[in-house]
């Protein structure tokens, strides 16, 4: 054995410990988000399913029932889930340790747990949402059977792990730049056509293609899209694309975190 | 036993850096009562959250070797838009207690009765203080972090802490920062006097606090 016993027992005391933070964490971020009145924490179910919801009818009238032989409403959804999910994730993570600073006071709450935990909540709502969506479209006869369950969820994990990544990094940089803080929100709607969220690559031209690949969520949405139609589109993905990314964005998360939380000032 | 070694602090604040303190050692053994004195701004609120690990030292190194509480102050620790019992609950969750026996120390220390259902934002000071330290009781410390509360609440408060903190755990190591020089000749064992950055311990309260009232 590699790790002395010692280890092993600190490691999963470590770890329990983080579970249990973050689970208190998440029900704390649900308490003061929604509160106890009307439909609480439904609310980050029903976002992203009215954004969906609602896009995917605007285009179902614009463009027509189906296109290059899929249907609109479900091909909207499956982009919009995820996007949804990216939005609020770095929306969320702005400036998230100033506001949480008082926690702090807890020496076994870490920065990292702020931004674990409002990512499960997003994660949990979105994941929720698409559900429902899928559902719902299913019974209409407007969303496929998934063709492979694991493909999709593969390009689901891998959207979100870069999703996370791109959090940790923003989370520290929202709170040493306030110019950055105020750009993001631009920057994250101008992304949107790179997002892979309204084509397909291989509805381009070659030459924009190779361009699209290099966006690690294009990857991840190509990856959800061949899961869920098959052999009705064509897709291209590098499955190394977004875990690279998210290895080196994580890498320099976890140092900007570590900076930031030397110089962290608590009221 | 909780070990400070050359332990600085200084803030930035665009390009002006404050230094609070400067290469700070001491030990503190289990059982010890030690005040901190210093004027204002000297730095005992800065030094009592390094020790509880809220902020992390510039350089230097502190070492825990016993649970320590988190600083009982007036303000941090809490959620101001939660209840006083959300709070309650988060903390229970954290440090693993049950919530029903945090609950029921809460309700009989603070005798806050329906305020606990209000949010802390809406509280008092001395409110504050009363649940963070019916909370940190209830948790039960090796060592607790004082910074100043004792001296905000009203009579039956502080002789509930009194009772509680120096009667039933008077084994408890503690660290208090305070400008009382009868609570601090009273109750503790030794004193560390902060003044220009720089921290100096005496064994002998009672000269501490000739030094402390020169400053």
């Amino acid at each position: 054995m590699i790790l002395s016993t010692a280890t092993w027992t600190r490691l999963r005391k470590g770890w329990s410990i983080q579970i249990r933070v973050i689970h208190a964490l998440i029900i704390r971020e649900l308490n003061t988000r929604f509160g106890r009145e009307n439909i609480g924490f439904l609310w980050i179910v029903v976002e992203p399913l009215l954004f969906a919801g609602l896009v995917g009818i605007i285009y179902r009238v614009l463009r027509g029932p189906e296109e290059h032989g899929v249907s609109v409403m479900a091909f909207i959804a499956t982009g919009y889930i995820p996007i949804t999910l990216f939005r609020n994730s770095i929306g969320r993570c702005t400036a998230i340790f100033i506001a949480n600073s008082s926690l702090m006071y807890h020496r076994q709450v870490k920065i990292l747990d702020f931004v674990i935990s409002r990512l499960v909540i997003e994660l949990l709502g979105s994941m929720i949402a698409y559900v429902f969506i899928a559902a719902v479209l299913m019974a209409f006869g407007q969303f496929p059977v998934p063709a492979d369950m694991g493909l999709f969820l593969a390009g689901w994990a891998l959207y979100v792990l870069f999703t996370w990544s791109l959090c940790l990094i923003i989370a520290p940089l929202s709170e040493m730049s306030e110019v950055l803080e105020k750009f993001l929100p631009v920057v994250t709607y101008v992304m949107i056509p790179f997002s892979g969220l309204f084509t397909m690559a291989s509805w381009l031209t070659p030459d924009m293609r190779r361009y699209l690949l290099w966006s690690p969520f294009v990857n991840g949405m190509e990856m959800m899209r061949k899961g869920i139609w098959g052999d009705q589109l064509t897709a291209y993905w590098n499955v190394w694309n977004p875990l690279g990314f998210s290895l080196v964005f994580i890498a320099i998360g976890l140092a900007l975190c570590r900076h930031i939380r030397k110089d962290l000032a608590v009221e | 036993m909780i070990v400070c070694s050359d332990i600085s602090k200084s803030y930035k604040h665009g390009s002006v850096r404050k230094q609070v303190l400067r290469d700070v050692n001491l030990s503190i053994v289990p059982g010890e009562r030690v005040a901190l004195l210093g004027r204002n701004g000297a730095g005992k609120s800065t030094l009592i959250k390094l020790i509880g690990g809220v902020e992390m030292p510039t350089s230097g190194k502190i070492s825990r070797h016993m649970s320590v509480s988190w600083p009982l102050g007036f303000n941090g620790g809490f959620q101001g838009s939660l209840t006083g019992y959300d709070n309650a609950r988060f903390i229970a969750r954290i440090y693993d207690r049950d919530y029903c026996d945090i609950k029921a120390f809460v309700d009989d220390f603070t005798e806050m009765g329906r305020q606990l259902k209000m949010p802390v934002k809406t509280y008092s000071s001395g409110m504050r203080a009363r649940l963070a330290f019916a909370l940190s009781l209830a948790i039960e410390f090796d060592c607790y972090l004082i910074d100043e509360v004792i001296l905000v609440g009203d009579q039956n408060f502080q002789r509930k802490c009194h009772a509680e903190l120096f009667e039933k755990r008077r084994d408890r190591t503690m660290i208090l920062a305070s400008h009382s020089t009868d609570i601090v000749r009273d109750l503790c064992t030794r004193a560390i006097i902060i003044n220009n950055t720089r921290a100096t311990n005496y064994e002998d309260v009672g000269a501490a606090l000739d030094i402390y009232s020169a400053l």
